[in-house]
C-alpha cells in the first residue's frame, strides 16, 4: 500500500454523513470539500455569490458556489461546471420549470442537449447510447441538476416534489448530439446559438417512445410512422403538445438524402400529426380536442392538429448509425427555443 | 484538521420564509359577506366553487364574484392579491388537485390571511403534505384549509355538487371561527 492510496473506511463515512442529511436521491454522492470547490469555481469567471436561478413560489435562489457544490456531489470533474451553468440557465428559461414544474405530478425530466467542440474535449459519448449510461459526462451534468433542485430549490419526494410516477432515469438524461453524422446544423443553431459554439439546451419532457423503422427506402413512410406515434393520445392534456424527435443519424441521412431539410421534416410532420375529434371523444378527451384551452369541442370529424410550429417540434440527430431507430420525446410545456453557449474561463 | 463535508443546500433568501404569517380576523357570521371565488382552471374546480358559492348564497345571501387564477401552478402576483383583498371579505379557492396547484393554494391562502382576508383553500386528500410543506415555508406551520377526497376531476356533475355540499360545513369553520388559542 502506498502511502497516498485513499482511506476506503473514510470515504464510506463521509459517504454515509451525506446520506444522514438528506443530501442524496439514493445514489452515493462525493462528499465536497472546500479545495474540491474551489477547483470547481476556477473554471468560471462568474462570482461564486451570483444568483443563477430562483424558485419564487418556493423562496430559494440557487448561487453559483451552491451549484459548484451540488455539481462536485453528483461526480462531474471541475471541467464539467460551465457546461452544468449552461443547462441549468437553459432550463431556467423554461416557463414550466421556473412554474410548478418540480412539483408536478408529471415529475418531468430535463433533456440536456449539447452541441460543439466541448462535446470532444470532455468525453462526452456522442455515437451510440445516445441516452446512456456508461460515461460520466453524460450521467453525472444532469445528476447536478437534479441535485441542484432537490438540495437549492428544497424539492424532496413525498413534500414539495408530487410525481405520481416521475420518469425513468429523471435526472440522466444528456445528449450530445452526433453532429458528424447529422447533414443539417447543429441543434444549437435553432436555438441561436451559431458558427459551431459549443451550447446547452434543455426542456423538460415527460418520456419517451421509440420509432424502428428499418423497413422501407422510403422517406415518406418513415415520416408516417412517425407522425402516427407523435399523433398518439395518451399522453395529450392540453390542446397543443410539443415533442422533440430524436432522430438517429440513420433516418437523418434518408431524409437529408431525398432533399429535405430539417424544416421540411418538422413542417411535413406539424401538417399532419394529431387525431379526429371522434378519437379524441373515443377516450373521453373532448376538451383536449379544442381550438383553445377550455374552448369548445371541435366535432368528431374535425382533425385536431398538436403541433403548432416548428418550436413544437425540435429535431436532434443523436445515436450510433447502425439502426433505423429514433425516438419521439414528450415535452412537458414548451421548448424555450434557446440555447446558451458554454461560457469557459477567460 | 481536516477539511468539512460542504453542504449543498445553499441559504434560503426569500419573503417566503422569513416572519410568521398571521391568520386573519374573522368575521362573526358570513352573512352579507362579499365572498371571491377564485378559480384555479383545474378540471371540475369552477362548477365545484360555484356550487359552494350558490349554497352560501342561499344559507347567507352572500355577494359572489369570480376569479380564475393567472397560472394554477405558482401563486397569484401581488397585484392579482391586491385586487382580492380590495374587493372581497373572505375568499374561496381550489381545488388543488395537483402536485403545483395545491401548493398554490395553499401559498395564496396564506398570502391573502397575512393581508386580512380569511380564506378556505379546498385540497384534496392526496396532497396534503405538499400544502403543509408550502404553508410551512410562507411562515405558517399548522395552516389550515379544508380537504375533500381525491380524485375530483373525473366527478359527474351531481357528484361535484355533493361534493361541494359536503365540504360547506368545513368551509363556513374555516371562514368565521378563530383558530385554538385565538
Amino acid at each position: 500500500m502506498t502511502e497516498s492510496a485513499p482511506d476506503p473506511d473514510e470515504a464510506q463515512r463521509a459517504i454515509e454523513y451525506c446520506y444522514d442529511q438528506g443530501w442524496s436521491d439514493g445514489l452515493p454522492l462525493v462528499p465536497v470539500s472546500k479545495p474540491l470547490l474551489d477547483r470547481f469555481l476556477a473554471t468560471t469567471d462568474k462570482e461564486p455569490d451570483e444568483i443563477i436561478g430562483s424558485l419564487e413560489q418556493v423562496g430559494r435562489d440557487v448561487d453559483v458556489r451552491t451549484a459548484a457544490i451540488n455539481a462536485a456531489m453528483a461526480g462531474c470533474k471541475p471541467e464539467y461546471f460551465p457546461v452544468v451553468l449552461a443547462a441549468f440557465d437553459a432550463l431556467m428559461r423554461e416557463r414550466a420549470a421556473r412554474g410548478g414544474g418540480f412539483q408536478s405530478t408529471s415529475g418531468p425530466a430535463p433533456l440536456i442537449v449539447v452541441n460543439g467542440p466541448i462535446r470532444k474535449e470532455l468525453g462526452f459519448n456522442t455515437a451510440g447510447g445516445a441516452f446512456g449510461p456508461g460515461f460520466r459526462p453524460n450521467m453525472t451534468i444532469p445528476r447536478a441538476i437534479g441535485l441542484i433542485v432537490r438540495n437549492a430549490f428544497g424539492i424532496h419526494p413525498h413534500v414539495l416534489e408530487q410525481a405520481t410516477q416521475g420518469v425513468p432515469g429523471r435526472w440522466s438524461i444528456c445528449v450530445a448530439e452526433n453532429e458528424e453524422e447529422s447533414p443539417w446544423e447543429p441543434f444549437a443553431a435553432d436555438g441561436g446559438v451559431t458558427g459551431g459554439v459549443s451550447a446547452v439546451s434543455v426542456t423538460l419532457t415527460r418520456t419517451m417512445e421509440f420509432v424502428d423503422n428499418r423497413h422501407t427506402p422510403n422517406p415518406e413512410d418513415v415520416l408516417r410512422d412517425l407522425q402516427d406515434t407523435i399523433g398518439r393520445i395518451g399522453s395529450l392534456i392540453f390542446p397543443q403538445t410539443s415533442v422533440a424527435l430524436v432522430l438517429c443519424p440513420e433516418h437523418a441521412q434518408m431524409f437529408a438524402a431525398a432533399g429535405l431539410s430539417k424544416a421540411d421534416v418538422q413542417n411535413w410532420l406539424i401538417e399532419r400529426s394529431g387525431r379526429t375529434g371522434h378519437e379524441f371523444r373515443l377516450m373521453g378527451k373532448e376538451s383536449v380536442a379544442t381550438k383553445t384551452f377550455h374552448g369548445p369541442f371541435e366535432g368528431d370529424d374535425a382533425f385536431h392538429s398538436i403541433l403548432s410550429g416548428p418550436k413544437q417540434i425540435p429535431v436532434i440527430v443523436a445515436g450510433a448509425k447502425n439502426a433505423a431507430i429514433s425516438m419521439v420525446v414528450r415535452i412537458f410545456g414548451e421548448w424555450s427555443g434557446t440555447a446558451v453557449p458554454v461560457m469557459e474561463k477567460k | 484538521m481536516p477539511n468539512a463535508i460542504l453542504d449543498p443546500t445553499g441559504s434560503v433568501t426569500s419573503k417566503a420564509a422569513t416572519a410568521a404569517a398571521p391568520r386573519a380576523r374573522r368575521p362573526a357570521s358570513l352573512n352579507g359577506a362579499r365572498v371571491g371565488l377564485l378559480i384555479n382552471t383545474k378540471q371540475n374546480a369552477r362548477p365545484f366553487l360555484e356550487e359552494v358559492g350558490r349554497l352560501l348564497a342561499e344559507k347567507y345571501d352572500v355577494t359572489l364574484t369570480e376569479r380564475t387564477k393567472v397560472n394554477f401552478a405558482v401563486p397569484e402576483p401581488d397585484e392579482v392579491i391586491k385586487e382580492l383583498v380590495a374587493g372581497n371579505d373572505v375568499v374561496i379557492t381550489g381545488v388543488g388537485d395537483c402536485g403545483s396547484c395545491s401548493a398554490a393554494a395553499a401559498a395564496d391562502g396564506v398570502v391573502l390571511e397575512a393581508a386580512g382576508v380569511p380564506v378556505a383553500a379546498i385540497i384534496t386528500e392526496s396532497f396534503i403534505p405538499t400544502a403543509d410543506a408550502m404553508a410551512a415555508l410562507r411562515g405558517a406551520p399548522g395552516y389550515q384549509y379544508a380537504t375533500t377526497a381525491h380524485p375530483v376531476a373525473v366527478l359527474t356533475e351531481d357528484k361535484v355538487k355533493e361534493r361541494a355540499a359536503q365540504v360547506l360545513d368545513n368551509v363556513v369553520a374555516l371562514l368565521t371561527e378563530p383558530a385554538a388559542g385565538e
